[in-house]
């Protein structure tokens, strides 16, 4: 297609260049060649790729031995290639449903309890995204074509979300968190198969005043919680 | 339907706006809340037929 | 799925609110070791930013 090819291509720029090619070439083939890419792909526009986002049951890169590309990859590649405009990428990031929650006013108690739990880890940014791997799709696609403030800025919200993700590695499934996986994208140079570009410290920014210093949603609790560690550490020793 | 309502007529996939993305995944929660009672449904019934 | 043809061992559940309190436990955990790797790396950025100054006051003398 017209966005696959390397002279053709004539769509919005994301990083000085085609934002399809963030992802590597070796891995881009096996995903254009890909079943999942051919029958579950074609033709998705930024509205019906929810559907298929609904379903991942898994984030992660390529598996298997012959490196096959995750539906979570190809959904970001599918992105790379629409490059939805702004708005979208933050209703795939955070929307939630607030009718559902008024009619579940007099719910059950396990409603209740997550909102406490919600509470505990400052409210609003910890749950909202209501299916997780849409959420961690946006925030891949957001770490790969965004600029580093705003990265900090949308993604690190996301570090109160303790909800749990599989992860599909080359041999079989891991165990992760809407947390960690952010964090893994603030901090970490390769990931899902594909190589981040170099984000600029969170320090650096700061110094340059782009950057507030970043306050844990665990706020006063934080020292209570780091002696109580100091003393297991001492006990075990 | 979904197909036709993506790529249109004219076989270009037709843009969609942040609107219809909310929409979109407002219909997906629906549908999975309810197939979450369904489940719940039939696992209920499945429990009353072996008890009888 | 059908686009998925390796058979894996998935024993890995990701369903949430099985047990909160133990889920919140395991998230400040994770919270509280990030907040701690901030503080070192700001701590060795400070001592960076000394041990430059310090050389950069040593004069040519010192330095020899």
């Amino acid at each position: 297609t017209a966005l696959l090819d390397e002279r053709g291509y004539s769509g919005p720029l994301v990083r000085g260049g085609n934002p399809a090619h963030l992802i590597e070439k070796a891995v881009r083939d096996r995903i254009t060649s890909s079943l999942y890419w051919l029958e579950q792909c074609y033709g998705l526009n930024a509205a019906t790729l929810c559907d298929r986002a609904a379903e991942l049951t898994a984030v992660g890169g390529t598996y298997g031995g012959v490196g096959k590309p995750t539906p979570f990859l190809c959904l970001a590649f599918k992105m790379l290639q629409l490059v939805p405009e702004r708005d979208v990428i933050l209703a795939y990031l955070n929307w939630r449903d607030d009718e559902y929650e008024k009619e579940e006013e007099d719910g059950e108690e396990v409603k209740k309890e997550e909102k406490e739990t919600g509470d505990v880890v400052n409210g609003s940014n910890g749950r909202d995204g209501e299916f997780k791997y849409l959420r961690a799709l946006a925030a891949f696609y957001i770490r790969l074509t965004w600029e580093p403030v705003e990265i900090y800025k949308t993604l690190e919200p996301l570090l109160a979300d303790m909800r749990k993700l599989k992860r599909r590695t080359r041999e079989g499934y891991a165990l992760t968190y809407v947390d960690q996986f952010v964090d893994d994208l603030l901090t970490k140079d390769r990931i899902c198969a594909t190589s981040l570009w170099k984000l600029p410290s969170r320090t650096m920014l700061e110094d340059l005043d782009l950057l507030e210093p970043r306050e844990s949603p665990l706020g006063e609790e934080l020292e209570e919680l780091e002696r109580e560690q100091e003393e297991k550490m001492d006990e075990s020793e | 339907k979904q197909h036709q309502l993506a790529v249109g007529e004219s076989g270009k996939v037709r843009i969609a706006t942040v609107e219809e993305v909310r929409e979109r995944l407002k219909w997906l929660k629906r549908k999975r809340d309810e197939e979450k009672k369904d489940e719940v449904i039939n696992l209920e019934e499945r429990l009353e037929v072996a008890r009888e | 799925a059908f686009w998925d043809d390796e058979k894996v061992d998935d024993e890995v559940d990701d369903t949430d609110d099985i047990d909160p309190e133990a889920e919140l436990t395991a998230w400040k955990l994770r919270e509280l070791k990030r907040v701690k790797r901030e503080r070192d790396g700001l701590i060795a950025a400070e001592k960076e930013r000394e041990e430059i100054e310090r050389r950069r006051n040593l004069t040519a003398e010192e330095r020899e």
